[in-house]
């Protein structure tokens, strides 16, 4: 788990149509790239669980890039992912305080969740992926 | 879980700095939106699925960035690799002059059958160039290896790469394959060569 990271006053977000999401405890469907075309997940490759964790915005109001000031929020619903060649496609940052950070393959948008390299385990956030066929 | 995929290929990228290796791994650079976060920390590798065959082909792509003086890389870097884009910058005639001795290190840190190929990227800046298409060409020839000038504005180029590197390295394992469980009919004596195909000329660039 990450520590050692300042955070500021974080809130926690659920505001997902879950319902419509999961099936039999999985991703119904494609798990895309907000902002570009990128297969991130297949249907059924992620499980479903709720997990309080900070991630970083993927927009921070400053452009300094100061991890140690960065702006966050609490996100609890995540597919987990315990193999990460389970992945269609997504890229691994470099490890900040036992944690590398998701983004995208293809555009590099990001934190679009966190990896936990104790466990080897990926956590996407719903609340910063699409969900769709196609 | 069963797997889901039938092969996983290790691959790294090479270079100098400056090459646009980085850019090498976008594949919608319009798209490319570097949040400060990501950009600040860096991205350590990439997981990209491709089909090839009928076969579904996992690739965990490695860049060097922030360490690309080669004396820093070392045989723990290349532990694993199947694969290595050796990049250059067609617009700058010491990054492709290091190529030499980029693969005269791949020579004494990596796996003697690492299957190689080289890059020259940034073929859009055309009127920029300072290394030819033939020279890129010819020392291809030198080792043995497959060429592509690529552009990663044209990223169709880049895609393209790596599709001819993992097919390189898939036809070398199903040979290997082959040889170690020679069909029924007892042992079969095969003499093993390295391969050594002529470059590929399927080096294009669209914006030339």
């Amino acid at each position: 788990m990450a520590t050692g990271k300042v955070h500021h006053s974080p809130k926690v977000t659920t505001t997902f149509p879950l319902q419509e999401e999961v099936e039999d405890g999985k991703n119904r469907h494609l798990v895309k790239c907000q902002r570009c075309p990128s297969r991130i997940l297949n249907p059924g490759m992620g499980v479903y669980k709720q997990v309080e964790f900070p991630l970083p915005h993927m927009k921070q109001k400053t452009d300094r890039g100061d991890i140690s000031t960065v702006e966050e929020e609490v996100i609890k619903d995540y597919w987990v992912v315990e193999d990460m060649y389970s992945f269609e496609n997504v890229g691994f940052s470099n490890s900040v305080a036992g944690v590398k950070y998701l983004a995208c393959a293809d555009c590099e948008v990001g934190p679009i969740g966190w990896f936990d390299i104790a466990a080897q385990t990926s956590y996407v956030a719903l609340s910063r992926v699409l969900h769709g066929n196609g | 879980m069963a797997k889901t995929y039938d092969y996983l290929f290790k691959l790294l990228l090479i270079g100098d700095s400056g090459v646009g290796k980085t850019c090498v791994l976008f594949r919608f650079s319009e798209d490319a939106f570097n949040t400060t976060f990501i950009s600040t920390i860096g991205i350590d590798f990439k997981i990209r699925t491709i089909e090839l065959d009928g076969k579904k082909i996992k690739l965990q792509i490695w860049d060097t960035a922030g360490q690309e003086r080669f004396r820093t890389i070392t045989t723990a870097y290349y532990r694993g690799a199947m694969g290595i884009m050796l990049v250059y910058d067609i617009t700058n005639e010491k990054s492709f002059e290091n190529i030499k001795n980029w693969i005269r290190n791949i020579e004494e840190n990596a796996s003697a059958d690492v299957e190689k190929m080289l890059l020259g990227n940034k073929c859009e800046l055309n009127e920029k160039r300072q290394v030819t298409k033939e020279r890129g060409e010819q020392l291809a020839i030198e080792y043995g290896i497959k060429f592509m000038e690529t552009s990663a504005k044209a990223s169709i180029h880049v895609e393209e790469a790596f599709f001819t590197l993992a097919r390189d390295i898939k036809t070398k394992m199903e040979k290997k394959l082959e040889a170690s469980n020679p069909p029924k009919g007892g042992h079969q004596l095969k003499s093993y060569e390295p391969q050594r195909k002529p470059p590929s000329w399927l080096s294009r660039c669209t914006l030339l």
